[in-house]
């Protein structure tokens, strides 16, 4: 699937197929949920139903041309990432972009967002914005903390080549097994990533009026959350590429993935918010030094 | 031949210039067309210069010595950046420069500058460095002081720096000049391969901190922000962009060339720590905490001035891993900061035209009256901020590769927090001047004209095509690396070869533009969509108008506020800074007391220096 | 409305209609005693969600406008703002007696007395007040309208125009939503362009 026929087949149907993913994904984040709080829940198809109703809205307010050109933006930025990150079979772009280019591509739509919804010029929205942006250096910094970590200990930066090591020593040496420091500290980075509680704090619907998504309404709101939905398969793999062994059929790819993601909704139905404060406070206190003992040990190994 | 005419032409400019003063409030065209031709030959003859790289010329004998001068592929390459931005630079004053009567001698001191900066880049012993280092820097002083009053003020700061790091830079040209016996280069690199280490750390510690402090590498850094933020709105942009990076060529050249790397790894404990080491903790130190004092910022320009501390950082960063892809990424990192900086102040400068002020908290909401500002800064910020497909990006690829490979993880990620620091400033500073609410006074905000536009557009193009093309500007690396002793980078159009890692520019700009494509199909799948004004907002049912202020400007990150602000109101260097000043203009003020204005004062000065001598003369004799 | 457009439906419209009812997002205006029922809606007990059926936050986000309990003038005028605020198609729930008719506030000289002269009501619940049972069969029969393409009381929000804004300029004076609703509605084709 890496050439010839095969990869454009592949480059036409990823997005869809990622699309697809990310629903299943949706919906099962919202059924689970909904069981965890003793509820029946909506239907696994959910989040399709509210992209159609959304993308079908006959009146839709803008703010500017910046408003439009960040929804563009915003999915294109997503999709584009999308084909940096290898998954079983298809890891045609990897060669042209490692892990710190992917790292760098997850910052484009949320550019694009940020841009669009200053434009909109509501203050909730700016605020959203702004913690959206503090949160970077709680999570993110503790993410590439643990993956220097691994990209010391292999001598890479290629997240194909990663997965491949992993894949090819067995389970013992998936990152989470081998690392468990730097694992369980990239665990409390998914969260936050994935932006569920309890760092929610861009959202936070009783606090900021959901903050970036105030003003979003009608094909706006549907095409944030069609990146959403793209965006969510897509950060589940990056962890799992550096920390699973990435997947070596489509089968072991879904269940990894729904594995993965029960986890994280499971801690985001039980827990409260942090505040942006605590949020940062919490990931400077406890995963950030983690992960940093985790590479003290990996260089005190390697000398 | 051009090599003497990179010299020639900005003395001829500053002496034609000077003499302009005069007609600078009648008709400022005069001096302004004047600026603009000299600059656009000095930038033909800097681009046609390359053809005498290696040829060395010889100058007027100073103290016995002849000072020499040439080309190489190091300074050339500065050549060309000085004499681009300069250019541009000028270009843009031809709109934006109104108050001419307040910079009477704007062009002069520029040429003047452009000389020392030519100057020191080509000299080719150590005599003509100092002597261009120190015409380079009483220039910049000179260019930094003009028009308000703060910018007095400010650049009394510099100077307190400048004088020291001039003073340090003297004990070290005379320590080699008795150690080695000769001011030339080659002599010089000769005997400190041979000298014992107490010479060399004597030698390079008076040598180098000189460059560290013009680099404004911390702690050294106290006196940038204020000094370039005080200036006038374009002369920060051209301060900004290449100014500082005088003081790593320095280091460059130093480091290098005369020095040679084998001398510099001398220096240390072990091989994990020595003297480079020492540099990468200062450079991630650099990086990292005037990054985050930016965030803290309320002016537009100064925000921007503390990046252009913490941007060095990262080119020191580039340069002390001494790695192919760390030169790589530092020396790159110089050219796509100057355009990219060049190109956000411009902008702002471009507000400040039309608003006049450059507050954060009071601009907003500018995007659809000054569209084409609002362009340049985003292609500037994204630069800035690192994020593909701007050209910033790929250099802090190669910065970033280079650490976490070269084994210093810590470091790496010090380098990552800055740019997080810099995302999150840089999206203030986007969103408190063009985005949020639109303040009613600024309802009737135009665009600049095309002559300031010119730039703006020019810096947009360069900063786009050499982050997707950007072999165009590392084939130039290479040739430099080459001169440097380092392994060249082997790079492709878009990005490196395959054996120096995985990037290809030109293949994720591509992705983009397709994938862009597809957003805008899905968005114009959906319904029709209409523009509506800025006060039909959500305000949960709050009827809003031009009297409500409903925006979010103020206090941008109130939670790193809340965390850092002790911190950040205690920074012990600011105070020292603070006090430096303080002191110069105490001093100063006693010594102005000396000259009174009155005739008869003067007199008795000359008859008691006269006695004095008298006196002392009698001893000796 | 005429008969034609209730009948003749494309076949896509029938298609897209059974889709878009499974998707409802409601904000909930709550200015009176009735938004007590609504969290037992919400939650685990009857659990609206399994019908699509979700609380938003903004009324750009929102297809539902649930107006619970009286509406004095002071709240009427926001009331306005918000729902020319919602993206069309928007239906107005009118929830609890009060809306229909003042309910128990019938004489008190701040309140008033009937929705639908302000905003085109979709659907009343009535009662005093409407147990969550109630709330959920009148969703249900939104949804069913929704399907059959009946829901189309928006419309008349954009082509009776003159007539709420004439009840609303009696009760208020002029207010100001930064909108014009008649050049909306012949930006988006609801009515006939007048030239």
């Amino acid at each position: 699937m890496n050439s010839g026929i095969g990869l454009i087949v592949w480059i036409i149907a990823y997005p869809f197929v990622s699309f697809f993913l990310g629903v299943l994904l949706g919906g099962y984040g919202r059924k689970l949920t909904a069981r965890v709080q003793r509820r029946v829940g909506p239907t696994w198809i959910q989040p399709l139903f509210d992209v159609i109703k959304l993308m079908t809205k006959q009146t839709n307010i803008s703010h500017g041309y910046m408003h439009d050109v960040a929804m563009m933006m915003l999915v294109g930025g997503t999709l584009m990432t999308m084909y940096f990150v290898p998954v079983p079979g298809f890891h045609y772009f990897s060669q042209f972009g490692d892990y710190i280019v992917v790292m760098y591509l997850l910052l484009v739509p949320p550019l694009g967002m940020a841009l669009g919804v200053g434009q909109t010029a509501n203050p909730n929205g700016s605020i959203g914005i702004s913690r959206a942006l503090q949160m970077l250096a709680g999570y993110e910094i503790t993410l590439v903390m643990t993956f220097i970590g691994f990209a010391m200990k292999h001598g890479t930066t290629s997240m194909y080549e990663l997965m491949k090591l992993q894949q090819a020593g067995g389970p013992a040496t998936w990152g989470i097994f081998a690392e468990p420091l730097l694992g369980i500290a990239a665990l409390f980075a998914l969260q936050g990533m994935l932006n569920e509680k309890p760092f929610e704090v861009i959202i936070a619907p009783h606090e900021i009026a959901t903050g970036p998504m105030t003003e979003m309404g009608g094909k706006y709101l549907g095409m944030m959350f069609i990146q959403h939905l793209i965006a969510l398969p897509m950060e589940l793999t990056i962890f799992m590429n550096l920390f699973l062994g990435g997947a070596q059929s489509w089968v072991e790819y879904v269940v990894k993935l729904f594995v993965l993601f029960t986890l994280v909704l499971v801690v985001n139905a039980v827990y409260g918010r942090f505040k942006t404060d605590g949020a940062l406070r919490f990931f400077w206190k406890l995963p950030l030094p983690l992960a940093a003992l985790g590479v003290v040990m990996i260089m005190a190994n390697g000398m | 031949m051009y090599t003497q005419a990179l010299l020639l032409l900005p003395l001829v400019g500053f002496g034609v210039a000077f003499l302009l003063q005069g007609t600078v409030k009648r008709s400022p065209a005069i001096v302004k067309t004047w600026a603009m031709l000299g600059f656009a030959a000095i930038a033909a003859v800097a681009a046609l210069a390359g053809a005498e790289i290696g040829t060395l010329y010889e100058g007027p004998t100073v103290f016995g010595s002849v000072l020499t001068y040439g080309l190489t592929d190091l300074s050339w390459w500065f050549v060309l950046l000085i004499a681009g931005i300069t250019a541009l630079t000028t270009v843009f004053t031809l709109g934006s420069l109104r108050y001419a009567d307040d910079y009477p001698m704007y062009y002069a001191w520029l040429f003047a500058k452009v000389f020392g900066m030519i100057g020191l880049v080509m000299s080719r012993d150590l005599l003509s460095f100092f002597i261009m280092w120190e015409i380079m820097s009483w220039a910049t002083y000179l260019v930094m002081q003009q028009g308000r009053d703060e910018s007095r003020k400010a650049a009394q700061g510099y100077l307190v720096y400048a004088i020291s790091a001039g003073m340090i830079l003297l004990g070290g040209v005379v320590f080699l000049r008795t150690a080695s016996g000769s001011f030339e280069f080659a002599v010089i690199t000769k005997f400190v391969a041979g000298a014992d280490l107490g010479v060399i750390i004597t030698a390079i510690v008076l040598v180098l901190v000189p460059f560290l402090i013009e680099a404004a590498v911390y702690p050294t850094h106290g006196w940038l922000p204020s000094a370039y933020a005080s200036s006038e709105t374009t002369m920060t942009a051209y301060l900004s962009s290449i100014s500082t990076r005088m003081g790593l060529f320095g280091l460059i050249l130093f480091v290098f060339n005369v020095f040679g790397l084998d001398v510099i790894d001398r220096i240390g404990i072990s091989a994990h720590l020595n003297l480079r080491t020492l540099l990468l903790v200062l450079a991630a130190l650099t990086a990292v905490l005037p990054t985050y004092t930016a965030l803290f910022q309320h002016d537009a320009k100064r925000l921007l001035t503390w990046h252009s501390i913490g941007q060095g950082g990262y080119m020191l960063l580039g340069l002390a891993t001494a790695s192919t892809l760390g030169t790589a990424g530092g020396l790159m990192h110089i050219f796509n900061y100057m355009t990219y900086v060049a190109l956000i102040i411009f902008s702002i400068a471009a507000v400040e035209y039309r608003t006049g002020t450059t507050n954060l908290n009071k601009l907003g909401g500018l995007i659809t009256r000054q569209p084409v500002a609002f362009l340049g800064m985003l292609f500037g910020i994204i630069g800035l901020a690192g994020i593909p497909p701007m050209n910033g990006f790929v250099s802090k690829w190669f910065i970033y590769r280079s650490l976490i490979l070269g084994g210093y993880p810590f470091v790496a990620l010090a380098a990552f927090i800055a740019t997080v620091g810099t995302i999150m400033s840089v999206y203030k500073l986007i969103h408190n001047t063009f985005l949020g609410q639109l303040p009613e006074r600024y309802n009737e905000v135009r665009e600049v004209g095309w002559v300031m536009q010119l730039p703006i557009w020019v810096l947009m193009a360069v900063v786009f095509a050499t982050g997707v093309f950007p072999g165009t500007i590392l084939q130039w690396i290479a040739r430099i690396q080459v001169e440097l002793g380092i392994a060249p980078i082997a790079y492709t159009l878009g990005g490196v070869a395959q054996e120096a890692g995985d990037l290809n520019m030109m293949v994720i700009t591509l992705v983009f533009t397709l994938t862009f494509i597809v957003g805008a199909v899905i968005f114009f799948m959906g319904g029709k969509r209409r523009i509506v004004s800025q006060y039909d907002n959500y305000a949960a049912g709050h009827f809003l108008n031009k009297d409500v202020p409903y925006n979010f400007n103020y206090n941008f990150y109130s939670a790193f506020d809340h965390i850092f602000e002790k911190l950040y109101h205690a920074a012990p260097v600011q105070s020292t800074e603070r006090n430096l000043g303080r002191l110069v203009a105490t001093v100063g003020e006693y010594i102005r007391r000396f000259f009174t204005g009155q005739i008869n004062t003067y007199a008795a000065y000359y008859v008691a220096a006269v006695i004095i001598a008298l006196a002392f003369l009698k001893e000796v004799l | 409305m005429s008969d034609k457009e209730l009948t003749q439906r494309s076949a896509w419209e029938t298609v897209l209609a059974s889709l878009k009812k499974r998707s409802l997002w409601m904000l909930h205006y709550c200015t009176g005693c009735g938004a007590v029922e609504l969290p037992p809606t919400m939650t685990s007990r009857f659990d609206m969600e399994r019908f699509g059926i979700m609380p938003m936050v903004t009324p750009r986000q929102a297809d539902i406008l649930l107006i619970t309990g009286y509406l004095s003038v002071k709240t009427l005028k926001r009331v306005i703002l918000i729902y020319e605020q919602m993206q069309a198609p928007k239906y107005v729930v009118g929830f609890g007696s009060c809306t229909i008719n003042g309910g128990m506030y019938w004489n008190s000289y701040a309140t008033m007395k009937s929705l639908d002269r302000y905003l085109p009501v979709e659907l009343y619940l009535a009662g005093c007040m409407p147990r969550p049972e109630a709330i959920i069969s009148g969703f249900n029969s939104l949804i069913d309208r929704i399907d059959r393409g009946e829901a189309n009381s928006w419309k008349d929000y954009y082509e009776n125009y003159e007539f709420y804004r004439k009840n609303q300029e009696h009760t208020f004076g002029d207010i100001e939503t930064h909108r014009s609703i008649a050049d909306d509605a012949q930006y988006y084709g609801f009515v006939e362009v007048t030239k």
